[in-house]
């Protein structure tokens, strides 16, 4: 490719060419402005030479032609150095205007990637940066350090007009407005001078014109004077048919042709003129050597003298000439001198010129880069001085390496050219980026990137509209980043300077980009949210924003509530799972269609098949939607205005399709009238909040429809910041019709909840719990008051309740008010109220019917007691169910359900166990210890009552009141010990024998535990609710034969210590607390591992025969003499109802170790295996751990022996006692344990009948037939006497 | 290791799915985002060189101001790159190197499970 047709070869052609300086006077000027233009711009088309042919030989005579050639044509006044200031104002005057033409452009889409690739460069390059360059490269002219700015000749034009011609000529080139370059010896002064007369002909005939030429041919000499007439068109009306200074000035008016032709003439002229001066110079040099150094003045070093000055002009007008080979010969020449003289700026000029005549040399590619970098790194060197002349070097360089596709290094190079001046190097390095989008293969990241770098500098030089244009170009790259900071960066900025220049839509567009920029810090997350806000009141109106990210909706959160038969009393109800209501409602409900015919299957038919087939929801009644918003970022955003966006559509055929078919239902759309969001037929509730940095938050919205139709939920909206409408669709999956399995369709995905099918107004029923507590200590003991309501005018009937733990929350009584708590629970002494209870309904599967004369209508509120009791500590979730049927049986719904959700957290408080043994010397009498351990973690007790349940037992202390507990409470973690003597009271009755003395004969089955003094009346366990709460203990429990006598129940009442009370809970109202202990037997079988207060003891032995040995404790006997012979006596009782045979088999204790036994004998004792052989039965497991535990006591105890038969044989009436003589031998003095005995019984039935009846009872029972029985521990001390 | 630094984690469709910004030195305000385009950018000169040479190691492959750019292209063209300002090329080589397993191995745990994630930062952290 020939180098000069490149555009650098171009622009070299165009811009190193030689000078020519116009002098001229005032009246030249005006006669040329007559057509809008000055003087130069009028001569300047003809400066262009592109299709002449001039002969012309190097210094070595080579012969070549020049075929196109231009000069440049300067004032005066304009051959300095532009001013740095004046230089960069004008390059922002450029800018600017440039900036103001795209404005267009600047509100469209940036273009895709695609596109940007596959448009040619001059489409996507903009047109101002060729100009733009040009003038960088300008600015850098008329240096002193190199000569081909400088010029070679000198026109000086006079007008006609002007008085005294030849002494204007004289006047012009001696005035001291000489250029510097001139006047300081930078050039040679001796410039070769051309004389140019104009002559107006508007002015006169050029009679006068020609006189004057001649006399400044006769002054001047021949050659260098010409005559040019301008304005001779006579109408100023001409057109030309080719304009040639249609690209100088657009407004030029016609000029006289025979003007242009001269003007023409003229200029060949004057370049031919000028080669000769060439020559002159050329010959000059070469002529005068080296050996003509006295020319050289003192001045600055480098005069016009110089040699190497010199040669530099050689070169340079060599390069002008086109005759590259002498002028790199000339340059090579002094590069080595200038370098050696340090002298930069000019080694760097010449360099520059090196380089530029290598590549029109099309020569060595390194040699040229070598030497432009080397230009241009000295003139970086230079600072300041040098910066313009190294930014047109980089030009220069870039423009080389465009020329051979080396985008990337062409774009590295603008990137060095960037100065600190701003304004400056956005534009280099916006044109940097286009170089990377050049390059092959393209960069588009460099590109991106280089562009918001050069966005970001135009900013900051106020250039906002190139800031946009480079930013929106970079979007194209960065539109779908996920290059996080980036994305931020570049749509924050885009919309900050949108907003600058009032493009509020396209601001916003891009602002919502950023909104939820969660990985941001904090500060950055603020500096987008003000700016977004900001930007919203300066544009004044409100904005509707479709996929606003903030706040963050969490579909998968999306949660509606709607109720049909199904009511809810709150949100926490309706979020429990449908399963878990169903099966409480099974027993209230009536049962699934199609089970069985009854009435129900008549309210099915009535029932519309899309109203069972779509979720129902009543006219009036809200549907809530319940969707979680999370703000994602660290700062609090407001939100307000929520609510959501409906479509109520009413169909026409509502009423009349009671037997709708399904393909009714599909074209239900065509005959529909879509109603919007419209006020008249639905409401919507609104919602404002703050969400906190972070913060999630379920939010409840509620629609309620006024008519039937149909009712979709389309999604919801929000107004953000006061200021931004968003809103957010629920996508709208199709309604996919599941095969309903029943009435009620299970709850499937939320999106299949979006569409209701709105029917008329039922009667709702609603209700709460009065001051539900939350948490409560184990065993408290509270009435509540649950309310139910009914706002609409028709009334309700058959209601029924049922509660999910009976063992928590019991049903009051209606005629028992509550206000007396706890009076109402105490003990009077004619209270003959244990009757009340069963006055009441019994709910039967714990179904509470309502009286029927209850009445819910209107303002009048029921309300109805229930009792709380906190049975055990734990997290119990209470489920209540209220069904009600209408009293309008037209109504589509014929029932309705109301499901209430209570949680309540018990905590632990006072943890009690029994533990029973027998009495050792009395039948029927049984010692209890009551252990209570203060579990609470704050509350202290007072313990006030222990009762026994039923009439079968009496208990009574066994310690005085003050001597139990001297502080009269618990405190937290205190443990106590309490003894009290068990009775069997229908024994006592039973007994005639007298056998066993009433020492208590005022015994009852309560037990006050706290001092008189308290006046705290007695409970009377007795009575509802206590009653009902212990036999739900009971059943909790698991099923027993209740009727089984060896059994008590105890109840523990304590009360919180008054004092703590103030501090956590306020409330005046006492506080009861109820612990209850089911099934206590003798001895503990199983550690009191599940419940703190329900341990499985037994009281007595399950066998129906018991026994007592009688005799003395301690005996003195001289054993010199003889043994010794013990009598005793065993009294055995049996408390069946049949014959019992019982025989005493007695063993020696030969084989058995004496063991005294620990003083332990209320601890329960591990059941020795070992001694409690496995042939023995049931009722041995129950006596087994009566033996003592067979520690090893190393006391040297002669045995005893059994005296009198080893086994007799006994006959026991029901219900009877008798008395058997028994009898031991001991040896030696001691202390023995005579428990060496067993006793096996057999219960004889009656008849064979009795028999058969008894193996049909369960295996427990029938073994309850026979059974034997290890004997009780009984010591005897038998003392030498004296 | 280096007084600036960011390290970032590119999958082969330019996906960042690991970013930290490591070093001591206190950060500017738009650091963060300074690095990323630097990053960013520098991802175009990877992609040129690194058809070129079979080295994984690619050292200042790219600079901005004084920011220098160092890359480890992995054979399944994930590349790990480190923005840093000082040089050490054999420390970040073997930063890289040690890395790399360490991306290795956590590939192989599925990353994305939250624990590995935190093993695999704090790990980076440490060897700066």
């Amino acid at each position: 490719m020939d180098p000069a047709s490149t555009p650098l070869g171009k622009m070299l052609l165009e811009e190193i060419t030689p000078v020519v300086m116009v002098l001229r006077t005032d009246s030249v000027e005006e006669a040329c402005v007559k057509n809008g233009l000055s003087f130069v711009e009028m001569l300047s088309p003809f400066c262009n030479f592109s299709n002449i042919d001039v002969p012309l030989r190097t210094s070595s005579d080579q012969p070549y032609r020049l075929r196109k050639f231009k000069l440049r044509l300067v004032y005066e006044s304009d051959v300095h150095q532009p001013n740095v200031e004046v230089a960069k104002e004008r390059l922002k005057q450029v800018i600017t205007k440039a900036g103001e033409k795209e404005n267009s452009e600047l509100s469209s889409d940036p273009p895709q990637v695609s596109n940007l690739l596959d448009s040619s460069k001059s489409e996507l390059l903009p047109s101002w940066f060729e100009y733009l360059n040009k003038e960088l490269i300008r600015a850098a002219s008329f240096s002193e350090h190199e000569t081909f700015d400088h010029p070679v000749a000198c026109l000086l034009v006079v007008s006609s007009m002007d008085e005294q011609p030849i002494n204007r000529f004289v006047d012009l080139f001696n005035t001291n407005k000489l250029p510097s370059l001139l006047n300081d010896g930078a050039m040679d002064p001796k410039i070769l001078k051309h004389y140019l007369l104009v002559h107006d002909n508007h002015d006169g005939s050029s009679e006068k014109a020609l006189k004057i030429l001649s006399e400044m041919k006769s002054t001047f000499g021949t050659n260098e004077c010409h005559l040019l007439c301008i304005n001779s068109s006579q109408d100023a009306t001409m057109e030309h048919q080719d304009d040639p200074w249609a690209s100088y000035k657009n407004d030029a008016s016609p000029v006289q042709h025979l003007g242009c032709c001269l003007d023409v003439d003229d200029t060949s002229a004057v370049s031919a003129t000028r080669r000769g001066f060439r020559n002159q110079i050329k010959n000059l040099w070469w002529r005068k050597g080296k050996d003509d150094p006295n020319e050289m003045p003192s001045g600055s070093m480098y005069t016009f003298s110089s040699i190497e000055s010199q040669i530099r002009v050689l070169g340079d007008h060599a390069f002008m000439l086109h005759d590259y080979e002498l002028a790199l010969a000339n340059y090579s020449l002094i590069s080595t001198d200038y370098k050696l003289d340090k002298a930069w700026k000019r080694y760097a000029g010449v360099q520059e010129m090196m380089a530029l005549a290598y590549f029109l040399l099309d020569q060595s590619r390194k040699e040229a880069e070598y030497c432009m970098e080397n230009a241009f790194n000295t003139y970086l060197k230079l600072g300041s001085s040098g910066q313009q002349n190294a930014t047109r070097c980089g030009l220069w360089w870039i423009e080389m390496l465009k020329t051979r596709d080396q985008y990337k290094e062409a774009a590295s190079v603008y990137f060095r050219i960037c100065s600190e001046e701003l304004l400056h190097s956005a534009v280099m390095l916006e044109q940097a980026s286009y170089c990377y989008l050049f390059s092959k293969p393209p960069m588009l990241y460099k590109y991106g990137f280089h562009l918001v770098l050069s966005g970001d500098r135009y900013r900051k030089t106020d250039q906002v509209k190139h800031a946009i244009r480079t930013y929106r170009s970079a979007l194209s790259v960065y539109k779908e980043t996920t290059w996080s900071y980036i994305r931020d960066h570049v749509h924050f900025h885009i919309g900050q300077w949108y907003a600058l220049l009032g493009l509020h839509d396209l601001a916003v567009k891009h602002m919502l980009q950023v909104l939820a920029c969660s990985h941001q810090s904090k500060a950055t997350q603020e500096l987008f949210l003000r700016d977004f806000v900001q930007i919203f009141q300066e544009a004044g109106k409100t904005f509707e924003v479709p996929g606003l990210q903030l706040p963050v909706i969490d579909i998968s959160s999306l949660k509606v509530v709607f109720e049909d038969q199904r009511t809810y009393a709150s949100y926490p109800a309706a979020s429990v799972k449908e399963s878990l209501w169903r099966s409480l409602e099974e027993d209230l409900i009536p049962s699934l269609p199609g089970a069985r015919t009854n009435w129900l299957d008549v309210q099915t038919k009535l029932m519309p098949k899309r109203l069972r087939e779509s979720n129902v929801c009543v006219a009036g009644e809200a549907i809530k939607v319940v969707v979680e918003f999370t703000n994602p970022l660290q700062v609090p955003i407001s939100i307000s205005n929520v609510s959501l966006i409906c479509e109520l559509s009413q169909s026409e055929e509502d009423k009349s399709d009671t037997n709708a078919s399904t393909s009714e239902l599909e074209n239900d759309e065509d005959h529909q009238r879509v109603v919007m969001s419209d006020s008249a037929s639905v409401i919507l509730s609104e919602i404002d909040y703050s969400l906190g940095g972070g913060e999630k938050k379920l939010v409840e919205l509620t629609v309620t429809p006024k008519m039937e139709g149909t009712l979709k939920l389309v999604g919801v909206r929000w107004k953000f910041s006061g200021c931004v409408v968003g809103f957010y669709t629920f996508e709208s999956i199709l309604l996919v019709k599941k095969i309903a399995r029943g009435k009620r369709k299970a709850k499937q995905s939320p999106l299949n909840d979006l569409k209701f099918v709105v029917v008329k107004p039922v009667p709702k029923l609603e209700g709460h719990i009065h001051a539900f507590p939350e948490k409560a200590h184990a065993g408290h003991l509270q009435p509540l008051i649950l309310e139910l309501k009914n706002q609409s005018d028709c009334s309700i009937k058959n209601l029924k309740m049922k509660i999910s733990h009976p063992r928590f929350l019991s049903i009051g009584n209606k005629e028992v008010p509550h206000v007396d708590f706890p009076a109402c629970l105490e003990k009077r002494p004619d209270n003959k109220q244990s009757g009340t209870h069963a006055n009441l309904k019994k709910p039967s599967e714990g179904v509470f019917l309502f009286p029927e004369d209850v009445a819910i209508k209107g303002d009048k509120p029921l309300l109805w007691p229930l009792w709380l009791h906190a049975a055990v500590p734990e997290s119990v979730p209470l489920y209540i169910i209220i069904y009600y049927e209408m009293e309008d049986t037209s109504s589509v719904m014929k029932y309705r359900t109301l499901r209430l959700h209570y949680n309540l957290q018990v905590l632990p408080s006072l943890d009690v166990s029994f533990k029973i043994s027998p009495c050792p010397s009395r039948l029927q009498e049984f010692l209890v210890r009551m252990d209570v351990v203060n579990k609470s973690s704050a509350q202290s007790f007072q313990v006030s009552q222990l009762s026994s349940v039923g009439d079968n037992w009496g208990i009574s202390r066994l310690q005085t009141i003050d001597g139990i507990i001297p502080s009269q409470s618990l405190a937290v973690g205190q443990a106590f010990s309490f003894f009290f003597m068990l009775k069997s009271r229908r024994q006592s009755l039973v007994d005639a024998a007298g056998h066993v003395p009433d020492l208590f004969p005022d015994i009852g089955s309560d037990v006050r535990l706290c001092p008189e003094s308290l006046k705290e009346p007695l409970v009377n366990i007795t009575h509802s609710p206590l009653s009902d709460f212990h036999d739900s203990e009971r059943s909790q429990h698991g099923i027993r034969n209740q009727e089984d006598d060896n059994t008590v129940d105890f109840i523990l009442i304590s009360r919180p210590l008054k004092s703590d009370r103030n501090s956590e809970e306020a409330s005046d109202q006492p506080q009861l607390f109820s612990h209850h202990a089911c099934y206590c037997r003798q001895y503990s079988l199983l550690p009191s591992s599940n419940a703190d207060n329900l341990s499985e003891q037994k009281t007595a032995s399950t066998s129906p025969i018991s026994w007592t040995m009688n005799g003395p404790r301690t005996k003195y006997h001289n054993f010199s003499s003889s043994f010794c012979e013990i009598s005793l006596r065993m009294t055995i009782h049996n408390s069946s109802d049949v014959i019992a045979s019982i025989s005493i088999n007695t063993a020696d204790s030969a084989g058995q170790s004496d063991a005294l036994p620990s003083p332990r004998g209320w601890q329960p004792v591990v059941a020795d295996t070992k001694v409690a052989s496995p042939k023995v039965s049931v009722a041995v497991a129950g006596n087994s751990a009566e033996l003592p535990s067979s520690e090893p006591v190393a006391s040297p105890v002669s045995p005893f022996i059994w005296s009198g038969s080893s086994c007799s044989n006994v006959q026991l009436e029901p219900s009877s006692s008798t008395d058997v003589p028994m009898q031991i031998c001991v040896f030696s003095p001691g202390t023995y344990d005579l428990s060496s005995y067993v006793l096996n019984w057999n219960l004889r039935k009656d008849g064979g009948g009795n028999q058969l009846e008894a193996k049909e009872k369960k295996p427990e029972e029938m073994r309850k037939l026979w059974g034997s029985c290890s004997g009780y521990p009984y010591f005897l001390t038998v003392l030498q006497s004296v | 290791m280096a007084t600036t630094a960011s390290f970032i984690i590119v999958s082969r469709n330019d996906i960042p799915i690991y970013e930290a910004e490591v070093g001591s030195a206190t950060k500017r305000e738009d650091a963060a985002q300074l690095h990323q385009f630097v990053l960013h950018a520098a991802l175009d000169i990877v992609q040129d060189l690194a058809w070129t040479t079979s080295a994984m190691f690619l050292k200042n492959i790219d600079r901005f101001n004084d920011l220098v750019v160092s890359v480890y292209v992995t054979a399944g063209h994930t590349r790990l790159m480190l923005l840093h300002d000082s040089r050490n090329d054999d420390g970040i080589k073997s930063f890289f190197q040690e890395v790399h397993e360490l991306y290795i191995k956590v590939n192989f745990l599925q990353l994305g499970c939250s624990v590995h994630v935190l093993v695999f930062h704090l790990s980076i952290v440490e060897k700066n």
